[in-house]
């Protein structure tokens, strides 16, 4: 393999990671506070529907980032709602909503764009970093990247450092572990679990937006494809831990990235088996291949005063 | 109130006017409510829509066979999951146990020499062999869930996943299923199966084409029904689904009933996918299993665990499909509109567990 192969594979590692990355991160944060959110598939969709078509209506793609923002944090309440106000099976609900938000995009999306379908909608421009970007072979191919992966990395550090030096951070670790002992501190569990979903739906909404605006500037029908139940993996692989996290993230985007790779090289592998590289990978973790699993002792059930 | 009572084992007291029927139908109501709403916001006339779904469930003869085809195949899965839902196993991998049942029953059909056998044999075969294939996809599962404590959820999502990108593949690559390539027009999909490979049609006739998978999940619909009312496999279910500490206590076999539970959803959900492939479709294309495993999944939710729920869930569902297909083509309303109410269906009774719950109690 080539420098500029190995760069270019790592560019698109990144690409294809970043959705997962930034969702994941989301789940992660939900899941420790014991929130199980199945719904970050439709979260995603839905926000990738939503700035589609703010992006593609206002011509501006961060009007269309923040009108996905703002579309998604219904679906989360509707999770949150139903995860904790009304102590539903937080897997039927999350599938509900998925199913929900697969069908009112599709339908959206015929009544919206018809037959002008695979329209090119106005999308966020890409950056490369300054010192990084100088690189010789790599700063381009590796480190050019849509702005917003880059804000998202800002806004995972900074979740890294509240889990790690704040309060809340503690909050949300003792909310998925012992939620009695929360209660008994005054603190109020769901308000805590509320705040996590909406957070995750906060960045599955940029998860998705960068489907559609950030990567592809394009919205097809059901697009995430199960990338959302992949950032759910991705939390189990990692082990509720956000380096962990990010390494199967960046894992489970490396393995569709070969696909461009490959052929290059001379590789006869089938796409097929590219693709479907991640999920084996994502079920191998969560098969115990990366020990045992250490979730969170809530994680799942809804409380109960 | 007895311990009996209180894990439902003296269900014949109940009535008919119970929440837990009344709340399913509610949520139906209300779902098709918003669905109708929706109708007339797309600016579709809603009298003209409603025309065309009822033409395409029972507006002929074959509408109405390819609704009750549809019907059949969302019950299979749909029993499936209630079977393993008895024992607090939640089977969400439907939509890849119908990818492998179709792969499996294909793989025979066309390249396992069974055309020229006697005894319908010639379907047969195929048939049990994606039985086979879902058993093992759901038993996968279940072994995971054994050996290391994975959540079966995620396991069963991950393994649809698995299973339609391997359908996928077996439909592209000449070296599987994919017909032979004679031009490079050559569509990615298998060969059409042998006429002595397709299922018997109960009337032999194409204008009303159901097939023998109906007589057969009704079948089943009754020897799943013992299984879980009448028999000790189903009392261990129930012991292992509400604590398997005290099934295990009790003598009862936590590993063997987890797998008993997920294989068999599995091996209903591969044979869906033989009733669709042998019954319906013919050859094998991307995309085969079309969403039917998630239809199925919420067959099961929505009947609470019960048979007769089941069956009338996944007629609601087999109609509304081929309705929403009618719909689309005479009436311009996006299939798209079914999901919706579906979506809205699951969430509402997900929302309504507790209330039903409280009701119940009182």
């Amino acid at each position: 393999m080539t420098w500029e192969l190995l760069a270019v594979f790592l560019g698109s590692s990144i690409r294809l990671a970043a959705p997962l990355l930034l969702a994941g991160i989301g789940e992660m944060v939900s899941e420790r506070a014991g929130v199980l959110n199945m719904s970050i598939e439709g979260m995603m969709l839905m926000s990738a529907f939503a700035a589609a078509v703010g992006s593609w209506a206002t011509g501006n793609p961060l009007t269309g980032l923040l009108i996905a923002i703002l579309a998604v944090q219904p679906v989360a309440l509707l999770q949150a709602a139903l995860s904790n106000s009304l102590r539903a099976n937080q897997i039927v609900s999350g599938i509900g909503i998925n199913i929900l938000v697969l069908g009112a995009t599709t339908l959206a999306y015929r009544e919206i764009f018809g037959a002008r379908s695979r329209t090119e909608i106005p999308g966020l421009s890409k950056v490369t970093p300054p010192i990084l970007g100088d690189i010789p072979v790599f700063g381009h191919a590796v480190f050019e990247q849509v702005w917003l992966l880059y804000a998202g990395l800002a806004i995972i550090i900074v979740t890294a450092l509240v889990f790690r030096y704040t309060s809340i951070g503690i909050a949300i670790h003792a909310a998925g572990a012992e939620p009695k002992a929360v209660e008994k501190s005054g603190l109020s569990i769901t308000a805590i679990r509320y705040g996590c979903v909406q957070f995750a739906g906060f960045m599955s909404s940029l998860a998705g937006a960068f489907l559609s605006i950030g990567d592809i500037h394009t919205f097809t029908e059901g697009m995430t494809r199960g990338a959302g139940y992949l950032a759910i993996a991705s939390v189990i692989f990692g082990k509720w831990r956000i380096g962990g996290t990010v390494f199967a993230c960046l894992l489970f985007g490396a393995a569709p990235a070969l696909q461009f790779q490959l052929p290059a090289l001379g590789i006869g592998v089938p796409n097929a088996l590219l693709i479907m590289l991640p999920y084996l990978l994502a079920l191998l973790a969560v098969g115990g291949l990366v020990g045992r699993q250490m979730a969170p002792a809530s994680l799942g059930e809804a409380y109960r005063r | 109130m007895t311990i009996a009572n209180d894990i439902g084992l003296n269900s014949g007291k109940r009535t008919w006017l119970r929440p837990a029927l009344l709340v399913p139908l509610a949520a139906v109501a209300f779902a098709g409510a918003i669905g109708l709403a929706l109708i007339a916001v797309i600016g579709v006339s809603v009298p003209d829509a409603i025309a065309s779904f009822v033409d395409g469930t029972i507006g002929s003869p074959y509408a109405l066979a390819a609704s009750l085809d549809r019907s059949s195949v969302f019950a299979l899965v749909g029993f499936g999951f209630i079977l393993a839902n008895r024992a607090n196993l939640t089977n969400v991998g439907g939509e890849g146990q119908i990818a492998v049942g179709g792969i499996a029953a294909t793989a025979v059909a066309l390249y396992g020499h069974v055309d020229g056998l006697p005894l319908g044999l010639a379907f047969i075969l195929p048939t049990i062999a994606a039985v086979i294939a879902g058993a093992l996809w759901g038993g996968l599962a279940a072994l995971l869930k054994v050996k290391s404590g994975t959540n079966e959820v995620i396991s069963t999502l991950l393994l649809s996943f698995i299973g339609v990108w391997l359908l996928y593949w077996s439909v592209q690559s000449p070296a599987l299923l994919r017909k032979p390539m004679t031009s490079s027009a050559t569509l990615p999909e298998s060969l059409e199966i042998p006429e002595e490979t397709k299922l018997p049609l109960l009337t032999g006739d194409y204008s009303f084409p159901v097939h023998i998978g109906l007589p057969l999940t009704l079948a089943l619909a009754v020897v799943i029904w013992l299984i879980l009312s009448k028999t000790i496999l189903g009392v261990r279910l129930r012991a292992v689904g509400l604590n398997p500490v005290a099934a295990h206590r009790a003598g009862i076999s936590y590993a063997r009933t987890v797998i008993f539970g997920l294989a068999t959803a599995g091996a209903l959900g591969g044979l869906a996918g033989a009733l669709m492939l042998l019954g319906e479709q013919y050859t094998l294309k991307d995309g085969f299993s079309s969403g039917y495993g998630f239809d199925g999944l919420v067959a099961g939710l929505l009947s609470r665990g019960s048979v007769p729920g089941v069956i009338a869930a996944s007629l609601l569902f087999g109609f509304m499909r081929s309705g929403g297909i009618n719909m689309e083509m005479v009436a311009a309303v996006p299939t798209a509109l079914v999901v919706v109410i579906q979506g809205l269906i699951v969430i509402t009774l997900a929302g309504a567990a507790l209330f039903i719950e409280k009701w119940e109690r009182q």
